[in-house]
């Protein structure tokens, strides 16, 4: 059997519905097991297929059958081959980290490691569909698994922030469905490159009433102010591995499809600069927001609405030098970001407030742990030799290359305010002085290698970044080339 | 077939315009409302509105339903559009499994807070 | 205050929706002549008595041609059972005595119900077997049959819809569902693929698996609505 796309989707499918029946009549262990081994199954075939496109290009597979655009198809080009793998690899780790985090009840896990593989495989599905609707459905997917597991804890506030969570989640996917409505009666197809190929035969005003509700829809998920308010209680009172999942995988997938919608669908030029000043303002009031935090992971969350605004920044630029910008800081950001979490989560584990102040004096107590926070906080805002530097600076260079002098100085500001609210906290753990009495949870052994290969990642990189510019230089020529993306789906079509 | 011509606009009117009056009652129970379960129920009517305009494009003039019955196998040129009808089924049954998620958040914080009203359970910040 | 602010709100999404939707013209014909095949709509009017050998355009597209569309929502649906069992789970300690909050209904409605619950399974039943002949289909007729459960859970105070059943159907169903499509992986094809013969067209067995599927689909349905159903209705209020 050939290694092809769809078993990012199928094999998850197949044990998410086994797992209920394996871990009543065989063993109750294996409710926590099985989702590890598909994940790593899942890195497997981002092995595979991440070589075969070197070669190939692009990988557009059939499903049922029909080709495009009587059917769906899944599309493994280096952007979403990229992104996919990406996702697959930080959800392992995240599975790996919460085996047994001792927060999560032995009733529980079981679900929650469905929940969590199934949102990891629906992130997944978002980027590889090469259909529209498909899009919406594994949109609901991820939403779904995301409502429930903001809310998992009873203690906390979870219910009330996943409520909220789900009332801006289901107003984004209304959206999304009109616009697929509209699109729909226009073109008459819902397949991705037909409708990119066929997208200058529709009027202009409907061309604009779609793209308005395709932004409101997917902006909503990738956090683009002002539609973000539901991202800092949701980060905040999941639990920590999911706060992770949130940032590294969740918000990815929204801001693919907002970039798929104006690059591919439409490449309306005014759009690019909607995406520069949507990006800058989201940056700027997120990152100032987040300095006025005392709640850790509130912060955290802020952070991360700062750095997907950035990222949008770089997308807007345009120029190949800016995408491989975007792509380096999504790569980056999904790594460092995990690892700001996964370090937080046990961080601040016994404490009631999670406030910054509870943090004093654990660089003495949990050294390794707070090291490798101090390691995520360095390399996220931008200091050599760790990886957030180079991404920040192909950024600044395709500003620079624009002369988009505002743009920068805007940048270098914000990254200034970054180092305050970073660095408050890193002095925190190691000089504060200590107020509560907290007794220290030690991370097991598990979690420490899932935090100890982000961290390692962030150093090779950050040396050596070559290893991931080589492979982002042909993501970008690709995403900019549209033809190329509408050629290789619509007549190649193997099997 | 003048008679339809002239009733056309009405229809029109009148398909599109409740499938456009459910869907701004439901945004109003949102937004207005200030007890859980009306919200959801708002929720749920925003959909229904959704659901309906999306069946009513694919309508087709003097059209009947895409089902090749014994006897009517060369009928192609008289269906309606099936593809929306397919898309709506999909779309109900999740719109139904959000209503549930949202209806046992709903359940949750009632016994969290005793009370469901959304101006007393406001602890974190908006 | 904020009411007029919604209102306002109001108006203009309504206006705007009203003037996109000004620019669709109801009942236009957007397939143009299905024999040209320009859009996907025409290409599946026009083809899919003979190469699928469904007399239910509507199933086959759900089924086949966007099956996978069909598979993502079975998984929705999976997982908002998980995803309600996970946020109304209660720890041992906390279980009690399972009691419905409703009152005794009427004998009228007791005896009807006992009567009709077999003759709406039955018509469910026959809704998603002949999915491909008749309008219906899996998802018709899972809640058709759900609706008979609903009936049953609400006159009776002690109708418990078996759980250990509930789970098995349900799971051997989505794993059907997913067998099919890896099979179809296996024997060279693509996933999802129909790989049992068309056969005749308006035949109760015809159409490949798309029948088999859709039948996979209404139980499935059926036990997870039921499963939510039965889930919501036994929550004991705080005392």
């Amino acid at each position: 059997m050939v290694i092809s796309p769809v078993h990012y989707i199928a094999v998850p499918l197949l044990a998410a519905f086994t797992i209920p029946l394996l871990s009543k009549y065989i063993h109750k262990e294996l409710a926590r097991i099985v989702p590890g081994i598909v994940l790593l199954y899942s890195v497997f075939v981002s092995i595979v297929l991440m070589m075969q496109v070197s070669e190939v290009g692009v990988i557009s597979e059939k499903i049922a059958g029909w080709s495009a655009p009587w059917g769906i198809n899944l599309v493994f080009s280096p952007f979403s081959g990229f992104l996919a793998s990406l996702m697959s690899v930080v959800g392992f780790l995240i599975w790996l980290y919460s085996y047994n985090f001792k927060k999560i009840e032995q009733e529980q896990s079981q679900k929650y490691h469905i929940l969590q593989m199934m949102m990891v495989t629906g992130a997944i599905g978002i980027v590889l569909t090469g259909d529209i609707f498909n899009l919406f459905v594994f949109m609901e997917i991820t939403a779904i698994t995301a409502y429930s597991l903001t809310s998992f804890y009873r203690e906390r506030d979870g219910a009330e922030a996943g409520f909220k969570y789900l009332l801006i989640g289901s107003f984004a996917s209304v959206m999304i469905l009109l616009a697929v409505m509209i699109l729909y009666t226009q073109l008459g197809t819902l397949n991705m490159a037909e409708i990119a190929q066929k997208s200058h035969l529709m009027p202009t005003s409907i061309k604009a009433t779609v793209l308005v509700l395709f932004l409101i829809g997917f902006g909503i998920e990738a956090e683009m102010f002002p539609l973000n308010g539901w991202a800092p209680d949701a980060y905040s009172q999941a639990p920590g591995p999911i706060g992770a999942a949130f940032a590294g995988i969740v918000v990815k997938a929204g801001v693919y499809a907002l970039i798929r919608v104006i690059f591919t669908l439409f490449d309306i030029h005014g759009a690019y600069d909607f995406l520069i000043y949507g990006g800058l303002i989201t940056m700027i009031i997120a990152e100032t927001a987040a300095v006025a935090q005392t709640n850790l992971k509130r912060m955290l969350a802020y952070s991360s609405i700062g750095q997907m605004g950035f990222v949008l920044i770089a997308f807007g630029i345009g120029t190949k030098t800016a995408i491989v910008g975007a792509l380096f800081l999504m790569f980056n950001h999904a790594v460092i970001k995990s690892l700001l979490f996964m370090s937080g989560s046990y961080l601040t584990y016994n404490s009631v407030s999670k406030k910054i102040s509870a943090l004093a004096g654990l660089g003495k107590k949990l050294p390794i742990v707070s090291i490798l926070f101090g390691l995520g906080a360095f390399a996220i805002v931008g200091l050599p030799p760790f990886s957030g530097f180079w991404s920040k600076l192909y950024v600044l260079t395709a500003a620079a290359d624009q002369n988009m002098l505002l743009l920068i100085m805007a940048i270098l500001a914000v990254s200034v305010i970054e180092i305050i609210y970073y660095f408050r906290v890193v002095s925190t753990l190691y000089y504060g002085k200590q107020e509560e009495e907290i007794e220290v949870q030690k991370p097991s052994i598990n979690a420490m290698v899932s935090m100890l290969v982000l961290g390692a990642t962030i150093i090779v990189v950050g040396v050596y970044p070559d290893i991931v510019t080589n492979f982002f230089d042909s993501a970008a020529d690709m995403l900019l080339d549209k033809a190329s993306y509408i050629q290789a789906v619509l007549t190649q079509n193997i099997n | 077939m003048q008679d339809f011509e002239q009733y056309n606009s009405i229809i029109t009117t009148g398909v599109y315009g409740s499938a456009i009056a459910l869907i701004l009652i439901g945004l109003y129970a949102v937004l207005i409302k200030k007890h859980l379960i009306k919200i959801v129920i708002g929720l749920s009517i925003i959909d229904a509105g959704v659901h309906l305009l999306f069946v009513a494009i694919g309508y087709i003039k003097g059209g009947t339903a895409p089902i090749f019955s014994p006897g009517n196998e060369d009928a192609a040129q008289q269906m309606v559009d099936p593809v929306p009808q397919a898309l709506v089924l999909t779309a109900i049954v999740i719109g139904f499994a959000v209503t549930a998620v949202a209806l046992s958040l709903v359940i949750r914080l009632y016994k969290h807070h005793n009370t469901a009203r959304i101006d007393q359970i406001k602890s974190l910040k908006w | 205050m904020k009411k007029v602010l919604v209102l306002v709100l109001l108006v203009i999404v309504g206006y705007f929706l009203t003037d996109t939707f000004n620019l669709i013209p109801f009942g236009e014909n957007r397939i143009g002549n299905p024999q040209d095949e320009e859009t996907v709509a025409g290409y599946y009017l026009n083809n899919t008595a003979e190469k699928t050998s469904v007399a239910n355009t509507v199933t086959a597209i759900v089924v086949n041609y966007r099956g996978f569309d069909t598979l993502g929502e079975v998984t929705v649906l999976f997982l908002a059972t998980t995803g309600l069992g996970s946020i109304l789970f209660r720890r041992k300690e906390d279980e009690e005595e399972i009691e419905r909050i409703n009152k005794p209904s009427s004998s009228l409605m007791q005896t009807g119900s006992r009567v009709l619950f077999p003759l709406i399974a039955l018509l469910g039943i026959y809704v998603f077997i002949h999915g491909h002949l008749t309008p219906g289909g899996g998802f018709q007729g899972g809640a058709i049959i759900a609706t008979g459960f609903l009936l049953m859970l609400i006159s009776y105070k002690n109708f418990k819809a078996g759980h250990t059943m509930l789970n098995w159907v349900e799971s051997i169903a989505g794993i059907t569902f997913v067998t099919i499509g890896l099979w179809g992986l296996l024997t060279g094809g693509t996933f999802l693929e129909n790989t049992l013969p068309a056969g005749e067209l308006n035949n109760l067995i015809s159409g490949g698996v798309i029948p088999i599927i859709y039948i996979a689909v209404g139980f499935k349905v059926a036990a997870e609505l039921t499963g939510v159903l039965d889930i919501l209705l036994n929550i004991k209020p705080k005392k």
